[in-house]
Formats: structure tokens, sequence, C-alpha cells
């Protein structure tokens, strides 16, 4: 009790109150809500129970394991090609992203680096994910909270950035484009000046969100206050992308670590929130989107040349070693842990993913919020299914 | 309607109900994984409007839907949830497999937690391949589903025999206007 | 930058640490003793590694079934079967492994515990870490180690009756040995190219 926010230790008394000048004969008995795993305001196959006391919530738990395809088991007997290919399907709405740290890892093991062309267009396919991921989010957000138009907005403007992505590598999502050493392919012709004009699009349609939804009365009340996660709380459960900065942690893996992406020959700003409540998650999101199309402007202006692969052997296999890397994908940290033994396929492989442990802090942060709170809070967490139960 | 069960409505009578129920199908998204961002595009999105092929994804709950649209991985935990919802749609209803993964359990075939295809649980009616599928080819599952609609018998449908053509001529199933009628008898 | 702080935490721990391991402009690994598990975490926590990245397991015994591109119906009694860990060693079948980070500066440690297959247990760190919470939990279900002191240690991701461990190496996948996997061999060419990048793609 002592961890709950003002607003919501206010609200307990107050309805505690409520009941004892009203009720006093009266035994009210909680009410256990079952919300999912096929709902719509789900992003997914997510499962909560909930337990009511009239409209606020005493308890509630998420139950995941609804889309466990067990992928760490699958892993061990696939080979590392395959593996990425499977791979890209964890984080389903921005999955060039996942493949990028699996490779990186299985790259440093065998010691080899991709060229410098090969390492800038990662980047900006990686960026490019980001943007269709989070937009997709920017839209969703909107029919959580009973908002249905600016979805579609969304869903039309994620198509310019998935025509890109298709034009590059040949699908709209699941691209499988890395490979061990460098890129499958080089960029077609034209993608460079197409791209420029999709960013300018994607400026205007975060223009035309903020204008939609942020601004809006209703959804400043419903998310103001909502959810407050404390910086301290937010480190030692292990949120990580947006929520953290939403805490105020400026801290981002693309700034502060030293990987072989592109990332450091570019120039973004970090942003940050101090509140850490629903209002700020969503707000950090929407200033990401626009700084990702920023980056993705200035790396297609300084692509090198030079080939795409670097020389790796057909049939590769992968020196024994273990190895750890991980990036800041659009829903938070997602990292690798590749352990080899000298196989075609790899030996075990953790996968770190970031909404696993952003959903885990949502026991503690339900304590004591209403119904329709449930929703606007998991909705600013933002997760995504294949990424919590992997 | 006692003409239906008795099997006594003349053809083109039938060929008119089959028309109206073919072209205002009103769709439950069940959207589970990868294959939901392309249903949802499909569904949701200005470019590959489904809504054109008169087929609506606004039912609020399954007792209202005809039509079921199963997309994504179906593990066995979620398995139960599944027969449950597909027992709750009332008659006649159909559904569509979507992507490999409800095809046939897709690339996580070995997995210890998902189901090899959904049609081990409810009966499927169209498959659409693919990982995940373009939006394009769930509008052609849908397209085929309704050429298979047209040409439904529906007092076999009514007497419990399933889904069955009217067409049969010598105990095959024939086409009709050209168009080669796909049924499983 | 990476070695002071190694050696800060070789000091803060002490005699706890059984074995420690610093690839240069890579990573660092420790492995501890099972006792000091949990008091390792309390002075990483101490020494500025107060974000949590992820506890989990491994399980060094080469799988009985083979990998994908043998064929499992083999003979399995040439298979190598014995235990060899990986960094920093180890004594048991079992390691359990840990990540935690210090936020901004992105230094990271792995850090690493035998389990003794007779005990199978470890303490738990949900008290020092609240997200611990669920990955011991995850842990728990996948492999079969228990963790003392945690307070609800149940099934996260597979229904609840379950039967086995899954992430155990001696745990088959069925589908795999009922229809072996042809291997990676294309039968037909693809059009076009003959026998051109059709295995290493």
């Amino acid at each position: 009790m002592t961890m709950l926010g003002d607003r919501q230790q206010l609200a307990y008394i107050a309805s505690q109150a409520a009941d004892a000048r009203v009720n006093v004969e009266l035994e009210t008995e909680g009410m256990t809500l079952n919300i999912g795993p096929q709902h719509p305001a789900t992003h997914g196959t997510l499962r909560i129970i909930a337990r009511l006391d009239g409209e606020q919530v005493v308890w509630a738990e998420p139950s995941a394991g609804y889309m466990h395809r067990g992928y760490e088991k699958l892993t061990e007997v696939r080979t590392f090609p395959q593996v990425t290919a499977l791979v890209n399907r964890i984080d389903w709405l921005g999955s060039f992203a996942n493949e990028v740290p699996f490779i990186l890892a299985a790259e440093k093991l065998m010691g080899v680096e991709a060229p410098d062309r090969a390492q800038h267009i990662r980047t900006i396919l990686f960026e490019l994910s980001r943007i269709a991921n989070v937009s997709l989010f920017l839209g969703d957000l909107g029919v959580q909270l009973g908002a249905i138009t600016p979805v579609f907005f969304a869903f039309r403007d994620r198509e310019y950035v998935l025509n890109l992505i298709e034009g590059a590598t040949g699908g709209r999502f699941h691209p499988n484009f890395d490979r061990i050493g460098g890129l499958k392919d080089d960029l077609p012709a034209g993608f460079i000046d197409e791209t420029r004009v999709v960013m300018k699009k994607l400026r205007t349609f975060c223009d035309q969100i903020e204008d939609l939804l942020f601004g809006n009365e209703i959804f400043q009340s419903r998310t103001r206050g909502i959810g407050v996660i404390p910086k301290d709380v937010a480190l030692s459960y292990g949120l990580s992308g947006a929520n953290l900065r939403a805490s105020g942690v400026d801290w981002d893996l693309r700034r502060d670590q030293d990987i072989p992406m592109a990332w450091n020959k570019t120039d973004f700003k970090v942003i940050t929130h101090p509140d850490g409540d629903s209002f700020a998650r969503c707000w950090v999101r929407l200033q990401e989107v626009r700084e990702s199309t920023k980056i993705v402007d200035q790396l297609l202006d300084t692509i090198p040349a030079g080939p795409v692969m670097a020389k790796v052997p057909k049939i590769i296999k992968v020196p024994e070693g273990e190895a750890w890397v991980s990036t800041e994908n659009p829903l938070g940290e997602m990292g690798y842990y590749v352990v080899s033994q000298g196989d075609q396929g790899p030996f075990r492989v953790k996968i770190r993913s970031a909404s696993f442990n952003n959903i885990s802090i949502v026991p503690w942060l339900l304590k004591g919020v209403y119904v329709p709170d449930i929703i606007t809070i998991l909705a600013s967490l933002y997760f995504i299914l294949g990424d919590i139960d992997r | 309607m006692g003409l239906v069960d008795r099997g006594r409505l003349p053809k083109p009578l039938t060929s008119l109900f089959n028309m109206g129920r073919s072209y205002s199908l009103w769709v439950y998204q069940w959207g589970l994984a990868c294959c939901a961002i392309e249903m949802g595009a499909a569904f949701g999105s200005p470019r590959y409007d489904v809504m054109r092929l008169g087929v609506i994804p606004l039912p609020a709950s399954p007792r209202q839907a005809d039509l079921v649209v199963i997309s994504g991985t179906v593990t066995d935990k979620m398995a139960p949830a599944i027969k449950r919802l597909y027992e709750q749609m009332p008659e006649p209803k159909y559904v569509i497999s979507m992507g490999s993964c409800a095809n046939c359990g897709g690339p996580y075939w070995d997995s210890y937690s998902v189901t090899k295809g959904v049609d081990q649980i409810i009966p499927v009616d169209v498959y659409v391949p693919g990982c995940p599928p373009r939006p394009e080819a769930l509008l052609e599952g849908i397209v085929l589903l309704q050429q298979r609609i047209k040409n439904e018998d529906m007092g076999a449908r009514w007497r419990g025999e399933g889904t069955k053509s009217m067409h049969i001529v010598d105990g095959e199933s024939a086409e009709k206007g050209g168009v080669p009628v796909v049924v499983n008898n | 930058m990476r070695e002071t702080e190694l050696a800060r935490i070789l000091e803060a721990l002490g005699a706890n640490v059984v074995d420690s391991l610093l690839k240069p402009n890579d990573d660092m690994w420790i492995r501890v003793t099972a006792e000091s598990w949990r008091a390792t975490a309390e002075t990483l926590k101490t020494l500025g590694f107060t974000y949590f990245g992820y506890v989990s397991a491994i399980d060094w015994l080469p799988s009985p079934f083979g990998k994908s591109e043998d064929d499992a119906s083999g003979p399995s009694g040439d298979r190598d079967s014995t235990i060899k860990q990986g960094y920093t060693g180890g004594d048991t079948r079992f390691q359990v492994i840990a990540r935690l980070v210090q936020p901004f500066t992105t230094i990271g440690i792995n850090i690493k515990v035998d389990v003794d297959d007779a005990v199978m247990a470890v303490d738990s760190w949900s008290s020092v870490f609240a997200g611990a919470n669920w990955h011991e939990r995850e842990t728990h279900e996948m492999f079969g180690i228990g963790f003392n002191g945690h307070p609800d240690l149940r099934n996260m991701y597979l229904p609840t009756d379950f039967e086995g461990h899954p992430m155990r190496k001696d745990f088959p996948l069925l589908a795999r040995i009922v229809k072996p996997w042809p291997g990676i061999v294309d039968v037909e060419p693809l059009p076009g190219d003959d026998e051109e990048e059709g295995e290493a793609s």
C-alpha cells in the first residue's frame, strides 16, 4: 500500500469512505474479471486476471503463455541461417530489428565484421522497422482509448514504410535479410529517393497524430497521472526503451554502446520525460518516431560505397564461445546470449526480450487503479505478445 | 423453413439465398500473431479494403459472426479457447485458416507447445498459405470462400452433412459457370 | 574502463568468485559460489549495477538426439556426451546465468553459478531485484531448478499439467523423432540458378 501513488491512495480512501457511509450493513464481494486471451484491446493473446472491488482493482496478474512457441528450444536444432529466419517473428511488427542482435552476436563469435556499407544499410532498415512498429502503436493507442480514426492513418502510413522494406528485402515484414557477414543483397535502384519522400510523409503523420490524439482533452485526462513508475522501480524491474526514458532515465543503447552499427555516425536527440506516467510514455514514443525519420535522412546522405557481404565460407560453422549483444529495439532492449560449441547451429540461445520485463511490472502497477485504466496502462507500456512469450 | 430441411428448395432459390449470404459475411477476427497484422491491414487499411467484397469485420461477439479467420500460431494452451469460441458461433459458419502456422504448424512444426494446424481442432474451409500471406492473398481466400458458398447445398447443411455442393453430377462435384468448385465430399 | 570495474567487483566479492573472465572490447563474466548467489546480487547493486537484465539457465549436456543436420535416427552410441562448460568453467550440468548492467555507462556483467545436481536449487533474487520474479518462474518451469525464497513459483508459460521440463537437453522434440529432418539438401534446383546460394542462405 505504501507504494501506491497519491492519486490512487486518495481514490482508495474515498471509495472506502463512500462504502462506509452507504453500505453499513451491505456485504460486498470482490469479483474476478478475466480480460482476454481473446480481446480486441490486448495486443494479442494476453490474459489478465483482475480481482475487483467495485470498479477498483485489488490484485491483477497477467497470465502469459498463450503464444509460447518454444523459441529457445527450437534454436538448438536449427542452423544459424535458419535461426535468423525464425527469430524475425518474435517482435512481429518491427521484424528486421530482431535479426540484428543475433547476427551481431554470431559475427562476434566468428570474429568477422560486416563491411561499412552493410552496417549502414542495416541501420537504415533497423530504423525503418522502428518507424513501422511505433507508428502502429500510435494508431492502436487511439483504439485502446476509444478513438477509432487514428488507426486508419497508422495503417495507411505504415504501408509506405512496408513498401520500402519490401522493395529492399522482398518481404513486407519478416524480411530475413541479414546474414552473418553482411546482408543478402544490395539496395535496389531508387530506394534512396523513395525513402526520402516517405520520411516526409511520416513526419506529416506524426503531426496528424499529435493533432488528433495528444491535444485531446479526453486523452490527456485519461493518461496524465495514470500508472506512474518511479525511476528506481523501473531499473529494478528491467524496464527498457521508451518506458525507461519516460521515467527520466537518460539512457539509450544506440548512443551509449559501441557496436558495429552506424548510429555513432549520426546525430540524434535522446528524449526523456520526467513524469513517468502513461502520457509520458506515449509522448516519448511519438518524439522517437520523429527522431528516427531524421536519423534515416542523415544515413541516406552518407551511405558509403563498397561490398555488402564480407568473405565468409559457404557453410558457416561458428567457433566455440559465448557472446551477448543487445540493441535498442522498438520495444526496448532486446539481447541475445549465444552459446556456440563449434557446430553449424547454436548450442543455446537465451533471448532477452524487452516486453517480458516490461509486463512483469504490471502486477505491481495495477494495484488500486480503475478498470478502464488497466487498458490505458497496458496500451502505454506497449508490448507485443511474441516478445513476451517467445 | 420447412423447404430447406426437407431438401425441396429449388436450385434458383438456393442460388439466390447463397448469393445473399456470401456477400454479407460478418467476420470474427481471431488475430493471434503476425498474421493478425496482415489481417488488420486487409480489414482496416484503406488500400486492401475488405468491405468492398461485402465482408464486414465488425461483430462484437462470436454469436453474431458467420466467418472466423484464424490468423497466427495456435498453441496448446490457446486451443480450448478456440474450440469454445467456434462452438459459440451459430450455423452456418465458415473457417478460414490464414498463414502457415494455422495451416500446419508452420515454422514451429517441431515445437512442444504448438498445435500443428488449427484443423486439428475445428473444421476448416479455406487455407490461405503464406508467412504471412499478403493481404491480397487473404482477399483471394475470401473470394474462394464466397464461390464455395454460392455453390452450397443449403439442405445438406441443415441436415448436418456439412458443406456440400449443389452441383453433383454422377457423384462427382461439377463446374458451375466455368468455375471449378472445390469441395470435400 | 572495464578492467577497473572488474577489479572493483572482484575486490568487493572476494572469495565468493570462483573464476572470472574479461574479453577485451567485449564483455565480463564471473562465476560465483552457490551460497553467495544472493549476496553477489546485493553487492553488485551497491556497486552501481542497478539495471536488471535477465536470469536464466544453461544445460551443458550435449543433446542425445543430435543436431538438425545429423540424422536423429542414426546410432546414438557414437555421439559424444561429455559435458563441457563454456566461459569461466563449471562443474555441474546446469548453470544459472544472470546479467546485470550499469545504466548510463552500459557496462554489463554476466554472472554464472553452478547448480548442484542433487540440490537443484539456488537462492532467489526477487527480494533484491523485483524483475527476477518472472524470470525465475520461467527458469523453474523450463529447467526444473528451484529458487529458495521465491514468493510464488508456478508455471509461467506452460499449462499447469504439463509434464517435464522442456529446455533440458534430454527432453525430445517429438515431431523430429517421428519424422527426421531430411537435411539441408535442396531436392530440386531452384529455377534459374542451379548450385548457387541455395545452401548458405
